[in-house]
């Protein structure tokens, strides 16, 4: 089905793009709401979920070597559920590929193109990433190997130069009420962690198969670096006003201001999001067409790349009428559809199918 | 139901079909079947008003309320 291959240096990549490019935005003002001046404790947390779902998956290519995810769900939960598993599956990446177009759109429509119809923000995203899911995983490998200097620069040059503003009598009280408020503020940050679930349908396609698990771990910890950092950065830069912002790290960007020269650095962060966002939203197309055709043992899965945008585009509309909605779907929901869609469903897969070595062993 | 959003939706899947025939032919019938039933659906979907359509985020609001409420109390 796909004949490309990766490195797992470009997998990292791939996955540190998806992963950080929407964090890094969004996630320290919802943590900020729950965890307080503690926000930068609550990646630790959340990275716990990161790392277990990384051993879930690597265990599980590990039983299972060179096959697809789908046909890991046949051999373990038998052919019916299996199939059954595989079509949730399917519905959940589409689904999840149309909320991030949908978070993506929101973004680039509050902040810089606010008479543009969303309709012209999404197609125009959706069509794009489109032609790159039809070049192949190779394509998105070199994207994302070509995005992700550009991202760290430009995110290390920004803090560099709000070193200046910062105040860091924001970080105190340190655990004010306890450990439990950043153990609140993380429930948000696990689903981002809880993506490393999409490096299942990666490592099939990796030339390197024995440095997978080396790069899954630098790129947890790469992730978990950067969370703090920004949230660190927002909370020196806001204060208590971060969990009252929609986009903190952009809202703290604009504090830049370094002799009244160089100032107003927010579209920096735009581009930024966009590009991200463009990582992100193939990746998460090319996992849900790949997964159709792999679910179905079909041919290939170039046919339904174009058919499947227009019902991306259609779930980043279904039922969400506007951002309030959006929002306190996001909060309600997404936390505990991501950690039993990326972390339970794929443990219990790993637990059936160690039983089932067990029994066959005393069998034998 | 908005006509235009249709119209325009049955334009691309028929420009999607055109572009894609020469190369759907050749592949076995259960992904010519596949490729259908995916404009098939795009299709049917087109012809609600779909923001405000019940679909699976009220499904998932559903199932996760417990949850949801739990969240809420934080």
């Amino acid at each position: 089905m796909e004949k490309g291959k990766i490195s797992s240096l470009q997998m990292g990549m791939i996955m540190y793009l998806t992963i950080m490019s929407t964090a890094i935005l969004t996630v320290p003002g919802i943590t900020a709401k729950y965890a307080k001046q503690d926000l930068w404790l609550s990646p630790i947390w959340a990275s716990l979920v990161g790392f277990m779902t990384l051993f879930i998956v690597m265990r599980l290519s590990k039983n299972y070597p060179q096959q697809s995810f789908f046909q890991i769900c046949e051999r373990t939960a038998g052919v019916y559920i299996g199939k059954l598993l595989g079509f949730i599956y399917v519905c959940f990446l589409a689904y999840v590929t149309g909320q991030i177009v949908r978070s993506y759109a929101d973004f680039i429509l509050t902040v810089y193109l606010p008479q543009t119809p969303i309709s012209i923000i999404i197609i125009s995203m959706t069509v794009l990433a489109a032609f790159t899911v039809i070049g192949g995983l190779e394509v998105i490998g070199r994207v994302s190997q070509i995005f992700f200097p550009i991202f760290i620069f430009s995110i290390f040059i920004i803090i560099i130069l709000l070193i200046p503003k910062l105040h860091l009598g924001n970080l105190l009280p340190i655990m004010e009420d306890g450990i439990l408020p950043s153990l609140k503020g993380a429930i948000i940050p696990q689903i981002w962690f809880g993506e490393f679930f999409l490096l299942i349908f990666l490592l099939p396609f990796l030339s390197d198969q024995n440095k997978g698990k080396k790069w899954g771990l630098i790129t947890i910890f790469m992730v978990l670096f950067t969370f703090i950092i920004a949230n660190l950065i927002v909370l020196f830069i806001l204060g208590q006003n971060t969990a009252g912002t929609l986009y903190p790290f952009l809202k703290a960007t604009l504090f830049v201001n370094i002799g009244d020269f160089i100032e107003n650095l927010d579209p920096i962060i735009i581009a930024l999001w966009i590009l991200g966002s463009f990582v992100k939203i193939t990746v998460f197309y090319y996992v849900t067409a790949l997964g159709i055709g792999q679910w179905l043992n079909l041919t290939d899965y170039k046919p339904f790349v174009w058919p499947l945008g227009i019902l991306i585009v259609q779930l980043s509309f279904w039922s969400l009428p506007n951002l309030i909605v959006i929002n306190h779907h996001d909060e309600t929901v997404s936390p505990f559809l991501g950690i039993v869609m990326q972390t339970c469903i794929p443990l219990l897969l790993l637990g059936i199918s160690s039983i089932k070595k067990k029994v066959k062993a005393v069998k034998i | 139901m908005k006509w235009g959003i249709f119209f325009c939706v049955m334009v691309i899947i028929g420009a999607i079909i055109l572009y894609e025939w020469k190369k759907i032919k050749t592949y076995p019938k259960k992904d010519q079947f596949t490729f259908f039933i995916l404009l098939l659906l795009a299709g049917t979907l087109s012809l609600f008003d779909l923001p405000n359509l019940p679909g699976p985020v009220t499904l998932l609001e559903n199932i996760f309320r417990p949850f949801g409420k739990f969240m809420e109390s934080l």
